[in-house]
């Protein structure tokens, strides 16, 4: 097991938007979440980071047990460094080249030296297949490009555990494609991940496991079979007949 | 019948009073940049009883003039000194000299005025930059440092050099404590020859070159630390 989060509850001025939530990742598991917009997915994900601070629950994460009410700076900082968030608009730093994106992380979250992290970084960079715009600012890049450096950052040390939230809800339809194509990549390679997405294909064809999530609630888990061939909530069949009228 | 001759000579008498403007502005500023740090860390991380402190201290600095606050220190210090001494303290309420009266002065006006434009370049940082830095690994203090500053000063370059260049024109008010500068050097010399209008274009001819000295000097800034920062 990666990561549990038992009973997690989190309101923004008394509108409760987790309502409870009880979930459990094993390596090597890709799980997509779906579900309507609002749904509380997004703060899903922000709790898992210490993005948002929970009104009550906790968190299992390799042998820590965690409270996500008030977690020590220790704790955030070791969860922080073992996984990776990979952000809806890329969130690439401004102030730094696509190359310096990853160094960044490497030599000042992770303490790594600065020549073994260009090296690092140069080879994440080559995977997604953009070494050669290492010395770009992300003003200088495409959306896809950012979204794919964002990816490189992400995944450079191969973290225990990746966080999308919606990776490619702002691309234009024609950079989407890439981008998924790298995240199917890492799911081969074994990457295990938390997926946001409305992509239903990526759902289907690379999910070892799609939730289905809604007013803050998991309403149904299962294999992706299960849950597009033969949903057993009504809110799921509503919520995927939607979608497929949409996509 | 304007008087040529004496405005050329008069010219490089007012001008050596121009280090005087220039150090003043420099060293209120500089002081004041500092203020305003502490000021929005204050305001920012909300501070109990500090915050409600600072945020009536600088609305009520930016809603007066500043010949006021130079009259006010002028007149209150040395009075504060007092009583400071008076309860054991070592200072000496007489040995202020006005330019360290008017240094105050200008320095808690400068620590209002930038308190505000460091904070509104602060927010328009895009606080996402933020949470992308720390979910990176990198501690809260490293995130700003590495991610959120070098931004924030981007920003903040345009606001800082108006508010700089408009404190420096400002310092023309304090020859009224007695200090010599360029406006008040302009006063002697005139009153010496009855001649007003020559001394005073003096003057201003030196206020506008030392303002556009320094408005291309945080222009070319300005210029560096964007390609730098944000390579645009
Ligand atoms: N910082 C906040 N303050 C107040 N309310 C918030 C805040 N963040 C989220 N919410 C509310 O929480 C609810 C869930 O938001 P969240 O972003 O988690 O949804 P989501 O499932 O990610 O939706 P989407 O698919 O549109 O991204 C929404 O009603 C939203 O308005
Ligand atoms: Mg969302």
């Amino acid at each position: 097991m990666i990561l549990q989060i038992k009973d997690l509850k989190k309101s923004f001025n008394g509108n409760e938007v987790l309502k409870g939530i009880n979930f459990k990742i094993d390596k090597g598991e890709v799980v997509v979440i779906i579900g309507p917009s609002g749904s509380g997915k997004t703060t899903l994900l922000r709790n898992i980071n210490f993005l948002e601070s929970a009104d009550s629950g906790i968190m299992k994460f390799q042998d820590e047990e965690i409270n996500l009410v008030n977690p020590t700076k220790k704790e955030k900082l070791l969860v922080r460094r073992q996984t990776a968030m990979v952000f809806q608009n890329y969130n690439l730093f401004k102030n730094k080249t696509a190359l310096e994106n990853i160094t960044e992380g490497l030599i000042f979250g992770q303490g790594i030296k600065k020549e073994q992290a260009v090296n690092l970084a140069e080879m994440a960079l080559d995977k997604v297949g953009l070494l050669d715009k290492k010395d770009f600012y992300p003003s200088q890049l495409s959306g896809g490009q950012q979204q794919r450096i964002g990816i490189a950052r992400a995944t450079v040390l191969n973290p225990a555990l990746v966080l999308f939230d919606e990776p490619t809800s702002a691309l234009d339809p024609e950079l989407v494609g890439t981008v998924l194509q790298d995240m199917k990549r890492l799911a081969d390679e074994g990457q295990t991940m938390i997926v946001v997405t409305h992509q239903m294909s990526f759902a289907k064809n690379v999910a070892t496991r799609v939730i289905f999530f809604d007013k803050g609630e998991i309403i149904e888990e299962g294999k992706p079979s299960e849950i597009f061939e033969h949903p057993q909530n009504i809110r799921t069949k509503e919520f995927l007949s939607v979608i497929a009228e949409d996509y | 019948m304007f008087d040529m001759k004496f405005a050329v000579s008069a010219f490089p008498q007012i001008l050596t009073a121009l280090k005087v403007t220039v150090y003043l502005s420099v060293i209120a500023v500089l002081i004041g940049t500092i203020l305003a740090v502490l000021i929005v860390i204050i305001r920012e991380k909300k501070i109990i009883v500090l915050n409600q402190i600072a945020a009536f201290l600088v609305s009520f600095i930016r809603g007066t003039p500043v010949i006021v606050q130079m009259y006010v220190v002028y007149y209150g210090l040395p009075q504060l000194l007092l009583i400071l001494k008076s309860n054991g303290f070592d200072v000496n309420p007489n040995g202020l000299s006005a330019l360290a009266i008017a240094i105050t002065a200008y320095a808690l006006n400068a620590m209002a005025n930038l308190s505000e434009s460091i904070k509104s370049a602060y927010h328009s940082v895009d606080y996402r930059q933020y949470e992308a830095a720390v979910s990176v690994g990198m501690t809260p203090f490293r995130a700003m440092i590495r991610i959120v500053i070098p931004q924030l000063i981007a920003n903040l370059i345009p606001n800082y050099a108006n508010f700089f260049i408009d404190l420096t024109k400002d310092t023309s008010l304090v020859y009224n404590i007695g200090i010599i500068e360029i406006m008040a050097k302009a006063n002697i010399i005139s009153s010496i020859g009855f001649k007003y209008l020559e001394t005073y274009l003096d003057a201003l001819i030196i206020y506008v070159v030392i303002c556009w000295v320094f408005a291309r000097i945080f222009r070319f800034s300005e210029v560096i630390v964007r390609k730098k920062v944000f390579q645009n």
